[in-house]
């Protein structure tokens, strides 16, 4: 047995024993922080990543144009369709702010403010596990992106949280993943509960709101956004619908699965929010 | 074999990695087939551990895993150590019980890629973070996707073994 392990590389298994080691022990030193040896690979790959990522797109996108092309001239009808729609709520919506700032005025409540500062960024490449949901962007320090920031989309939805962050990339883990939990609400109700991720419902693309009120009444296709409680995360970021609502197998707490307002599988370009200053 | 046959001989399987890697950390992952994504890189060690031995099948599955811990999001470092003792593991089998064949590496890839498998399952049962069929769920089809692509991987490798002189060099 020694003489086969001489042979055989017992000295490199050693150095890979070491190098295991030394790798746990520095990702979990740094924290967010990309470990040294990681930043340099990710950095030196990262135009790699970007160019494939592009030409991808690229492809993707001559493809539904050739062989979807009725599909995406529906698609533009209905859209066409929403934005006529949209346009008189905005209508509505303008004239309804208006007077809930004369109000406020008038009551002497402070101004309602939600300022998000911003970075886009392309998503280069997309989770390579089935046991957990990230997406690789590609800005990291060089561009303040840190650990904790929240990514959404251009219509304002929450994509995840920045979990790691290296010179010219970043990971976030998706708001389906299993280590998601932060506060959300549901805007119908005012209910608040804790937005956590789920093993079995990520492979199917959803979340929980868990430890809901027992009064709360929700039916499918309520909104719910981030609460902003303890004031970590934005408030008010739209994370999805309710799909429905079920007690867990214990009987004492009810939950809802939300299905996400982001199609994770498709996007192209998100925003980093650096800071946020939000006054209710 | 001078070292600079055996430099060029590992410069070439290198590049061999190169195509498998970019397919396993950048292409694959956009086209899941039913959600599941294939590990490709546990193919790329069994392949050359079968092919080259157990010296050599150590030494490419530390490199494989690391690139697995550097490159990919979420490593913490077991990885490294996992690859080479499955390397070497996969080496041993081929030269002494199995053939130096397709097969050969099919059952040894299945093996590291069943074990990987079965430790991700039990970490998480033991983290209490999933249920054992909901796990089932994740790594069954894992395991038969990852597999599926064996027939690819072993024909890159095999032409790159063909290449740096076979057996004779070795």
């Amino acid at each position: 047995m020694k003489n086969f392990l001489r042979q055989n590389g017992i000295l490199l298994l050693v150095i890979a024993l070491l190098l295991s080691v030394l790798i746990g022990i520095v990702s979990l030193v740094m924290g967010g922080s990309a470990d040294p040896l990681s930043n340099i690979v990710n950095t030196v790959t990262s135009p790699v990543r970007g160019g494939i990522a592009a030409a991808a797109d690229w492809v993707e996108s001559v493809y539904a144009y050739v062989f979807r092309y009725g599909e995406l001239q529906d698609e533009l009808n209905d859209l066409r369709t929403q934005v006529g729609r949209l346009q008189e709520e905005v209508r509505q919506g303008e004239e309804a702010v208006r007077e809930n700032e004369q109000l406020r005025e008038l009551l002497e409540f402070q101004t309602r403010r939600r300022e998000l500062t911003t970075e886009p960024a392309k998503v280069t490449a997309r989770s390579t596990s089935n046991w957990e949901s990230t997406l690789t962007l590609s800005k990291g320090t060089t561009s303040d992106i840190q650990a904790g920031d929240c990514v959404i989309t251009q219509t304002g939805a929450l994509v995840g949280v920045v979990s790691e962050v290296g010179v010219n990339w970043s990971t976030v883990s998706t708001i389906i993943n299993t280590d998601t939990e932060m506060g959300g609400i549901v805007t119908r109700t005012y209910s608040a509960g804790v937005l956590e991720g789920d093993f079995s419902l990520m492979n199917q693309g959803r979340l929980k709101l868990n430890y809901l009120p027992e009064e709360a009444q929700l039916v499918s296709g309520d909104e719910v956004l981030t609460s902003g409680r303890g004031e970590v995360f934005p408030a008010g970021l739209l994370v999805g619908k309710v799909e429905g609502v079920f007690t867990d197998p214990s009987g004492q707490t009810r939950y809802a699965v939300v299905e996400p307002a982001v199609a994770l599988d498709n996007l192209i370009e998100v925003f980093v929010i650096k800071d946020f200053e939000i006054t209710e | 074999m001078t070292r600079r046959d055996l430099i060029h001989k590992w410069l070439v399987y290198a590049l061999g990695l190169l195509p498998v890697w970019l397919l396993d950390a950048y292409i694959l992952p956009r086209y899941p087939l039913w959600g599941t994504v294939p590990m490709l890189l546990p193919l790329a060690a069994a392949a050359v551990s079968v092919l080259e031995g157990a010296y050599a099948g150590t030494g490419f599955g530390l490199v494989v895993g690391l690139l697995w811990e550097l490159a990919y999001p979420g490593g913490f470092g077991g990885l490294v150590f996992y690859m080479a003792l499955a390397g070497m593991a996969m080496g041993a089998v081929s030269q002494y019980a199995l053939s130096q064949s397709f097969l050969g590496c099919l059952i040894c890839a299945a093996g590291t890629l069943g074990l990987l498998d079965l430790l991700r399952v039990a970490g998480r049962l033991l983290a209490r973070s999933a249920g054992l069929s909901d796990l089932l769920e994740a790594a069954i089809p894992e395991f038969l996707w990852s597999l599926a692509w064996t027939p690819l991987v072993w024909l890159i490798f095999c032409a790159v073994h063909r290449r740096v002189g076979g057996n004779k060099l070795a």
